[in-house]
């Protein structure tokens, strides 16, 4: 009688990825996160979305920087709230960043190029991968984009390197218009700018990030335009004003 | 734990490109696949083939470079189908939603028998 052959081993980068999921279930909402928008959303790709298909790739050198990429990477995944501008607000879970985990986000958006965030957007991310030295998020529906965004520390030449790439496109036409018309676009170039700069002052690097960005796919996908109906800065506008009173009725 | 750099080899099958691809999809592999896919694409097929029975790693970065193949190949009216991705790997292209875009096929043979 022979044996049956033994499973094959499973990959080496099995561990690192989110387990299959169909609808995001948020399990723990870290304190002063708002849990809208993401509950009961499903995640998309940055083929799912309504406009052009960007790939922008923000990257900083730390020379000078003795520290691994991997720890390197473990002090950016520990202080990644505190990285973000003014006016950008990131929960990650206690637990860390781990696969599967929802980032909560409270932020705002422009209304018009070169001015602050006005209107208010509560939303989250999740993060589909997670290894020493990158991690990935996806956005769910409803989000401003539609794809997800890399975040790595690579060693090059004994120099680490951090690098932000995102693969996204505007979710829906409201989204496109704001991207490209009320400085969206150059508030998230701006964000991840930011990010890359304070990471590299943490570790006494002037760091000079350099951006390069590309268009995959320039065209607007008209089929997606329906996914204005779950434009979470829509449901945030609309949210807020009911929460306040609920809250104040409570008083 | 050393990396097995991305190896790739181009091969026709009627009006089907396929390219084998052996080793680790990430980072690394960006200028190889790109340029292996340009490859195929010069030969004007109907559709491209991507075999992943060599590949035994693929992380976040590699799948961000599988949807840039796949945004390209949209964009030329083309087929993008995929063999030999195994339990994991169909997985992985389930969570990313690549799943909803692409064919995938157990093997290189179902895969020319379901697209002719």
């Amino acid at each position: 009688m022979s044996n049956p052959l033994p499973p094959a081993p499973a990959p080496r980068d099995a561990a690192f990825w989110a387990r299959p999921m169909t609808k995001i279930t948020v399990e723990a909402v870290p304190a002063g996160a708002v849990n809208l928008n993401v509950d009961g959303h499903t995640i998309v790709s940055p083929l799912q979305g309504f406009g052009a298909l960007w790939q922008k790739t923000y990257r900083v050198r730390l020379p000078g920087v003795t520290t691994s990429a991997a720890d390197v990477m473990r002090v950016w995944k520990e202080n990644f709230p505190k990285f973000q501008p003014p006016g950008n607000h990131f929960y990650p879970p206690s637990t860390g960043i781990d696969p599967g985990r929802v980032i909560f986000i409270d932020s705002t958006l422009p209304i018009f190029p070169g001015l602050p965030g006005l209107i208010p957007i509560a939303a989250g991310v999740v993060v589909i991968y997670e290894d020493d030295e990158c991690f990935t998020v996806m956005t769910p529906d409803g989000f401003p984009e539609s794809g997800w965004n890399t975040f790595s520390v690579t060693d090059e030449a004994g120099v680490p390197v951090a690098q932000v790439q995102s693969l996204a496109r505007a979710a829906d036409p409201v989204y496109e218009f704001g991207m490209y018309l009320m400085g969206g676009a150059e508030m998230q170039e701006k964000t991840w700018q930011h990010v890359l700069t304070a990471l590299a002052a943490y570790f006494g690097v002037a760091g000079q990030v350099q951006m390069h960005k590309v268009c995959l796919d320039p065209r607007w996908q008209w089929r997606e335009a329906r996914n204005l109906w779950r434009n979470a800065a829509l449901r945030t506008f609309f949210y807020l004003p009911v929460a306040l009173a609920r809250k104040a009725l409570r008083r | 734990m050393a990396t097995k750099m991305l190896e790739t080899a181009l091969r026709r099958h009627g009006d089907v490109a396929i390219l084998d691809l052996t080793g680790e999809i990430d980072g690394f592999a960006d200028e190889v696949l790109n340029a292996a896919y340009a490859a195929a694409e010069q030969t004007a097929p109907r559709a491209i083939l991507l075999n992943f029975k060599g590949v035994d790693y693929i992380n976040s970065t590699g799948i961000a470079l599988i949807v840039g193949l796949l945004a390209q190949a949209r964009r030329a009216g083309r087929k993008l189908l995929t063999c030999h991705l195994g339990p994991h790997y169909t997985e992985i292209f389930q969570i990313t939603r690549l799943a909803d875009f692409m064919s995938l096929y157990p093997d290189e043979a179902s895969a020319l028998a379901q697209d002719s």
